[in-house]
């Protein structure tokens, strides 16, 4: 008698201990029956078979012509919608925990205008409270980012929203860098006739410029003294006069830069005012910049040289002002004015406002159904939230669908996922159900009894 | 794409080269050419009453700015102008119980931790155009309330969202006044970060007791003088007149309903205590984040609750914040109402009760009451608005699509009978305005009252 119950706890703990680390075990084979699949890359299969196989989406059809492998624990979803998880395109994950509290904030490093050498994967607090409540509305991929503050803010991650640590957790890292221009961006100048540089938006376009420039020539001289030091020794040898040289000092803050300005990763510009985005577009051409649009707010009267600009852009957030002399649903419509143009998109789940609230990311399929609201088509709401982001972080062969060799990231859920009266019922995260449960569900829970 | 699409792209253009020609002469047919018809049915809506179910294909007759029949069919006039709804649904105005917008950014006066003598209406701003954002999202009705930074703020002006008419026509006629009181972090952190008291939660029960304890002799004095006077005394001298002391007064004599920010389950309790001990009734807490820890204990005294749906984590208080807060709150008895304490959820507040059918499984029918009939009792405008009943104003929303979904968008909107948002209309899509809006700035939500 006791011993079965010491046993059965045994199993019950390691249960646990295996549902928190999807990647140390993989999960048996799965096959979800019966629901509806929300593929995104090729429409919509009303009863479909899923089958997940080592964390992996194996197989995906209509009921009777895919094979249910025999072993396979079926899942049935008759009734539920199944779709891939969804992906918030910037958030400040694990960079806060209560916002007012500052203790918990690593939000920014505003000492400088230009900080890429910041690294969001060395504050990312992975056991943060706010992963779970957003997971549980089918948020299974995020780009976390550091606050708007300075021109440049560092560098992003990207994640996955379930795992035993930070490394199971972080997918990317320094996978794009956060940029932000504007009429509100930090500058220690304060605005305007300050005594200190910058201190207008001419001083933060130069000190960007120069700052570019700097890396190119950093660059140079790095590699000069790299090729140096690759030479043989014999070689060297043979200089005349053999001098005492310093070794090369490496300076974090430009290299740093390095991989943008050669256009190997994405650059994600915050920026709102359709002058203000003229503006940081010259600049980011001038350095051919792989530059990724984020807000575009108020760009109405330039959305045409936005689509020829083709580059993606993230609507965040939808539900930002309008100004003063614009109709109530100016912003409301711009995911739909950008998509009927061609452009990719991508939307987040950013309170109106500016500043991103993570606590919000569950919120983030309103957003994107808001947006159907004022005339996106359905499928590209849906992809803005999934596949679009997938792609412009880099992710787009792994995440974002329903497609065979994709990892199992997959939600069920009651109806139509970007519908406010939806519920979520299970999450798959590599192939894994992921416990329904956060700090919220067990207050709800302790507090109904 | 919506329709809008054209209109939006030459609006701003439009506007600037026509509209100080249009502005008279808009003004001069809206106010004078074309009143509004004595009768207007709408017909074959999905009307959402809000007190009594939903009526599938359901119609609404509008006489002299009221509802005079609701049901399968009504009895209208022949001459009534008819709109024929197939398709859409009909909801009761959208009231928001708890709104700081077109203040102005004056929402606190952060000088005392005690300031009832403090009226909103004397910052209110009827061209802000954060209440025309409103109105877009079906928001008919607001309680514009003083900030947190107080202990006991200001009193509370109610207001009709008949955005384009002026400061006096949009304020709600015989509304019951209002008065704000706070509670937890933001007096603490306020007077607190100027080495003053409050800077505890002791401390800030404390200005508020001796608040009331000034105010009693006051209330002794004016009674007393008032029986004399009452008894034909010529010779009394009326006691001097304290604009403070008088509004603490009227909390005292339950002339003011008291609408409390407030989040922890414990000061919930503390603040009930204090208001048996001083005799007046709480009529709402504000935000009540944690009101599901302690309902059965608040229930008796029927004091309600205007909660935020899903916001929570921005500051401690809001730490223990769930999603399923009102419908949990709903089921034990309580009233329940959702609110924006935002310009910006405010034009969403249909989008909140939806989420009230996710978080805790409301029915359609409570859903939508907490964004309607529930707000109008905190307000205490239930009997005159807040649903679709016979003899109420005909504050009305035509939507294109379900309410409670993502999708729904405000088509039509009528105060007392009068259509003051038409999503049909270019430009703005309010008949009753053309003007220019003021950018008050205004109040972004978090709830972060700092009261700079």
């Amino acid at each position: 008698m006791k011993l079965a119950s010491l046993l059965s706890g045994v199993i019950a703990i390691h249960a646990i201990a295996l549902a928190a680390q999807p990647q140390s075990a993989p999960p048996q084979m799965l096959a979800i029956t019966g629901g509806k699949l929300l593929t995104v890359s090729h429409g919509t299969i009303e009863n479909g078979v899923l089958v997940i196989a080592n964390g992996k989406i194996a197989a995906v059809g209509e009921a009777g012509k895919v094979d249910i492998p025999a072993g396979a624990q079926v899942v049935d979803a008759r009734g539920l919608t199944v779709y891939p998880g969804l992906i918030d395109p910037e958030t400040n994950f694990g960079l806060t925990e209560i916002e007012a509290d500052q203790a918990s904030n690593d939000l920014a490093e505003p000492s400088d205008e230009i900080m890429p050498h910041m690294h969001v994967y060395d504050a990312f607090h992975a056991e943060t409270e706010l992963i779970p409540v957003a997971r549980l509305n089918g948020i299974t991929n995020a780009v976390v980012a550091p606050a708007s503050e300075d021109s440049i803010a560092g560098q992003d991650i990207f994640i996955q929203l379930f795992g035993a640590d930070r490394d199971q957790m972080i997918l990317g890292r320094d996978v794009a860098l956060a940029m932000n221009f504007g009429a509100d961006q930090r500058r220690r100048g304060g605005r305007g006739g300050h005594a200190e540089y910058p201190s207008t938006r001419m001083g933060l376009v130069t000190q960007l410029r120069q700052t570019f420039l700097d890396v190119q020539d950093y660059e140079a001289k790095r590699d000069a003294a790299l090729k140096k030091d690759e030479k043989p020794k014999d070689e060297k040898a043979k200089d005349d006069k053999p001098k005492e040289e310093k070794p090369f000092k490496r300076d974090l803050k430009l290299e740093a830069l390095v991989p943008y300005l050669k256009g190997e990763r994405p650059v994600v510009i915050g920026v709102y005012e359709a002058h203000d985005i003229e503006t940081i577009m010259a600049l980011a051409d001038e350095f051919h910049l792989k530059v990724i649009l984020n807000h575009v707010t108020h760009s109405q009267d330039i959305l045409d040289k936005v689509a020829a600009w083709k580059v993606p852009v993230i609507v965040g957030s939808i539900y930002d002002f309008p100004l003063a002399n614009e109709r109530y649903d100016a912003v409301f419509s711009l995911p739909a004015e950008l998509a009927r143009r061609g452009v990719e998109i991508a939307i987040s789940s950013a309170d109106a406002g500016g500043p991103v609230s993570s606590h919000s990311s569950r919120n983030l399929p309103y957003a994107a159904g808001f947006a159907v609201a004022y005339g996106l088509p359905y499928d590209e709401a849906l992809k803005a939230v999934t596949l679009n982001v997938a792609e412009m972080f880099g992710f787009g062969d792994k995440l974002g669908s329903l497609d065979v060799g994709k990892t199992a990231n997959i939600v069920l859920a009651n109806g139509d996922p970007l519908d406010v009266r939806t519920d979520v019922k299970q999450v798959y995260i590599q192939g894994v159900a992921v416990p329904m449960v956060s700090r919220q569900t067990k207050l709800r829970d302790e507090y109904s009894k | 794409m919506p329709h809008i699409a054209p209109a939006l792209s030459s609006w701003p253009g439009r506007r600037i080269a026509l509209a100080s020609a249009l502005v008279c002469a808009l003004a001069f047919v809206s106010a004078a050419q074309q009143p509004q018809p004595a009768d207007l049915v709408i017909k074959n809506a999905t009307v959402m009453t809000a007190s009594h179910g939903t009526v599938a294909n359901g119609a609404v007759w509008v006489h002299a700015g009221k509802i005079a029949g609701v049901g399968a069919e009504v009895s209208a006039p022949p001459s009534a102008t008819v709109i024929d709804a197939t398709g859409l649904w009909l909801t009761p105005g959208i009231i928001d119980p708890h709104s700081h917008s077109a203040l102005d950014g004056d929402v606190n006066e952060a000088t005392s931790p005690v300031t009832p003598a403090m009226h909103m209406i004397d910052a209110f701003d009827n061209r802000d155009k954060a209440l025309y954002q409103a109105l877009a999202g079906g928001v008919t009705t607001e309680l514009l309330l003083h900030g947190s930074a107080n202990m006991i703020g200001g009193q509370a002006v109610v207001i009709k969202n008949k955005f384009g008419l002026g400061r006096d026509e949009m304020l709600f006629p015989d509304a019951p006044g209002s008065i704000k009181f706070a509670s937890g972090e933001n007096p603490k952190r306020v007077y607190g970060s100027r080495d003053q008291l409050p800077s505890t939660r002791m401390g800030n029960f404390a200005v508020m007791r001796q608040a009331f304890e000034d105010a009693k002799p006051y209330m002794a004095e004016w009674d007393a003088y008032n029986a004399k006077v009452a008894k034909g005394d010529k010779t009394a001298t009326a006691p001097k007149k304290d604009l403070k002391l008088e509004a603490l007064a009227d909390v005292l004599r339950g002339k003011l309903y008291v609408q409390i920010h407030c989040y922890r389950a414990d000061e919930f309790l503390t603040e009930e205590a204090i208001a048996h001990e001083y005799g007046y009734t709480i009529r709402a807490f504000h935000h009540a984040l944690e009101m599901y820890k302690v309902v059965d204990k608040v229930v008796p005294d029927e004091t309600a609750i205007a909660t935020f749906t899903d916001w929570w984590g921005f500051k401690d208080e809001a730490r223990d914040a769930i999603p399923w807060n009102a419908v949990m709150c709903m089921r034990r008895g309580m009233r329940v109402a959702l609110k924006s304490d935002s310009n910006d959820h405010i034009r969403r507040l249909n989008q909140e009760a939806g989420k009230m059918i996710h978080y805790g499984g409301a029915t359609e029918d409570e859903a939508i009451r907490m964004v309607t009939l529930n707000p109008a009792w905190i307000i205490g405008v239930d009997d005159r608005t807040g649903s679709i009943d016979v003899g109420k104003d005909a504050d009305l929303v035509l939507w294109n699509r379900d309410p409670l979904s993502t999708y729904a968008r405000a088509q039509k909107v009528w105060i007392d009978g009068d259509l003051f948002f038409d999503a049909s209309l270019p430009g703005f899509g309010t008949p009753h305005f053309s003007g220019a809006m003021h950018d008050a700035g205004g109040f972004g939500g978090e709830d972060e009252e700092d009261g700079q």
